[in-house]
């Protein structure tokens, strides 16, 4: 994750601190241009569609589908995603919360007798470690995986395009990012078309 | 009704109707993977792993028939049953997997479920095995097991009490009605299977899902009451509900453990290619780690409620382990069987290589004969003290005769796989497990 991606993550959550990058496209009206969307009417068409954008070499981009399409990870070059990392740091600072906790207090802070057991014994930890080792992994699935889905958010450009709607219902639609680098519109529009896309368009980001 | 007819069949119907069946075993037959040579194993092949275990495994068990003469015959007995109970382990993993998948009509198991059911099958020997202990302990009045001598049971409170349950002709019945429920269920699936192969008659797999569902709670009444019997009375005040748990959760690890080695040596004799792929071993690694997680949950929370309520006849099993020189098993149990298997295990790519997974596989069989180790062997020091500091030709003993009675039921068991096809070749749901892959 290099700098810039880090200042767009920051601006989606708190976006009163800071400054959006100047736009690299700006439509007719002056807006931002958001990316280009081009529709497909069936799977292995939008299939094979992605396979030509991931070949070309694009990052920013999403394929939209009303239904799960097998194998469309491998067809758009999906790395493996980080949670599981995060998933599992979270998972080593619980149980170490809950080691902490537990030594500090019954050890050294409030040594009590219960039932006669030693005050350092690590069995009456390890259910505790447990859980808190449970939830705090729990709780980064979750969060993590919203913040790295960029949720929640109130509105997204391409609800603007009214043809968008579609992909809940019979439409299959690849949408590429103005802020990828190889993105350009004259270039992009003819891979789109070369992909089998119609009703290609540029979606302007209207906030 | 009809609909209904076809989406729940009676166990001689199947929803799949005959012309669609023969469309199948079609497509079946015209697949190349599913070709003679690739889902068969030659015996020369299998020899080749076969044979050498099989002269270690004699080589062994001659080491520890002179230890009967030259250390003690308890302790050797102890030995062999170590390794008894570890095959017995694999045996009922995999009568325990095969009847799951039946039950749960599993599609991506298929290309696998032979070698479960071979490895159930093979459950005669450590049956028959656990017969002749049976039988030994009672005409010895009692070698490892102290209640079944006169001198213990000698004005014994507890025994008088345990006694309908604990005495020696009860015991030898129960042994022998888990070994004939063992052999019946392992016995009725593999020839299900195999005559599938044969006649292409897809009611069989109805019928195995039928059965399998009453063999499920079989098979758990019997696993526990013969940890019970075997594992648990080897110290007769000691008492334990999470105990046939406990044996089980080694069951189906060691199981899937087995399989992974097999199925790897399998591949790497150029068998079974794209038939058992990485996707396979991926979900068979998942199968290992949960039992390994599932193992420790069991093994702790009875550890853990025996700590916590502090009762002398049930701490006295730990305390006494601990006390006498088996400390340090106990830590290799809590490190090597599950903190190392469970961080390595957790990667992916571990569990979708099929040398690392079976590398694992050994590495949890040894975990597996440790813990059986920990049960058995203090029991010895805890009947005479002078076994408290085992000598290194103690140690030897054990050793070899863990080893002769794994590396015997290895022999036995590479045997088995030339003996049918390595998949059941005519399952109805077979397309499913060729093209199985793992969409995570």
């Amino acid at each position: 994750m290099n700098h810039k991606d880090l200042i767009s993550f920051a601006a989606d959550y708190f976006p009163m601190l800071v400054r959006k990058p100047a736009p690299k496209y700006v439509s007719e009206s002056g807006n931002r241009i958001h990316g280009m969307v081009a529709e497909f009417h069936e799977t292995p068409k939008v299939f094979h569609a992605a396979e030509m954008v991931r070949d070309a070499g694009y990052s920013k981009w999403d394929v939209h589908s009303p239904f799960p399409i097998h194998d469309i990870e491998t067809a758009m070059g999906f790395k493996p995603t980080k949670l599981p990392m995060m998933a599992g740091a979270a998972a080593i600072t619980g149980v170490s919360i809950g080691a902490l906790l537990q030594w500090g207090t019954t050890t050294f802070l409030y040594p009590t007798v219960v039932q006669g057991k030693p005050f350092d014994a690590w069995e009456p930890f390890v259910p505790v470690m447990f859980e808190l080792g449970i939830l705090l992994t729990a709780f980064m699935c979750i969060f993590g995986m919203l913040a790295l889905n960029g949720l929640p958010r109130f509105h997204h450009p391409l609800f603007s395009h009214e043809r968008f709607y579609k992909v809940s219902d019979d439409r299959f639609m690849i949408c590429i990012e103005s802020h990828d680098p190889k993105f350009d519109p004259s270039a992009t529009r003819a891979l789109l078309e070369k992909a089998g896309g119609t009703d290609i368009a540029l979606i302007e980001d209207d906030d | 009704m009809s609909q209904i007819a076809a989406n729940h069949p009676a166990p001689d119907i199947t929803a799949l109707s005959d012309e669609q069946w023969a469309h199948r075993l079609e497509s079946f037959a015209k697949d190349a993977r599913l070709h003679e040579d690739n889902i068969s194993m030659p015996k020369a092949v299998a020899s080749k792993i076969g044979l050498p275990m099989l002269v270690v495994g004699l080589l062994m068990l001659v080491v520890s028939a002179i230890g009967i003469f030259s250390v003690s015959f308890s302790h050797t007995l102890a030995g062999l049953e170590i390794g008894i109970f570890t095959i017995l382990a694999i045996s009922l993993g995999s009568l325990f997997w095969t009847m799951v998948f039946h039950a749960l009509n599993a599609g991506w198991s298929i290309t696998m479920r032979r070698q479960f059911e071979n490895l159930a099958s093979l459950v005669w020997i450590p049956a028959l095995c656990l017969i002749a202990i049976a039988i030994i302990e009672v005409l010895n009045q009692g070698v490892l097991l102290t209640w079944l001598d006169p001198a213990v049971r000698e004005g014994n409170h507890l025994l008088e009490v345990k006694a309908p349950y604990l005495n020696a002709n009860f015991f030898i019945i129960r042994v022998f009605i888990y070994a004939i429920c063992w052999i019946v269920l392992s016995r009725l699936l593999l020839g299900w299977s195999r005559k599938s192969d044969e006649t292409g008659d897809r009611a069989l797999g109805r019928k195995a899902r039928f059965w399998s569902s009453f063999g499920i709670p079989v098979f758990a009444l019997s696993t526990t009451f013969c940890a019970f019997d075997f594992l648990m009375s080897l110290d007769y005040r000691f008492f334990s509900t999470m105990w046939g748990v406990y044996f089980f959760a080694s069951c189906a690890l060691g199981s899937a453990s087995t399989i992974a080695i097999v199925m790897t040596l399998t591949k790497s004799a150029g068998k079974l290619q794209g038939v058992v792929t990485n996707e396979h071993f991926h979900d068979l690694g998942k199968l290992v780690f949960a039992f390994i997680v599932f193992w420790t949950y069991v093994t702790f929370s009875q550890y853990f409620l025996i700590w916590y309520s502090n009762i002398p006849e049930e701490t006295m099993w730990f305390t006494a382990r601990r006390e006498i020189g088996f400390d340090w098993l106990f830590k290799v149990m809590i490190i090597g069987h599950f903190i190392f298997p469970f961080l390595v295990l957790i990667w992916r790519p571990i569990k979708r290589s099929p040398k690392l997974l079976s590398i694992m596989g050994a590495y949890i069989l040894v975990m597996i004969a440790l813990d059986m180790a920990w049960i058995i062997l203090p029991m010895l020091a805890v009947q005479d003290p002078s076994h408290a500091t085992p000598k290194i030709s103690e140690h030897l003993i054990t050793v070899a005769s863990v080893l002769g009675v794994v590396m015997i039921y290895g022999w036995f068991a590479t045997m088995k796989m030339t003996k049918s096809p390595l998949i059941p070749t005519k399952d109805p749901m077979l397309h499913e497990a060729l093209s199985h892959k793992n969409y995570v």
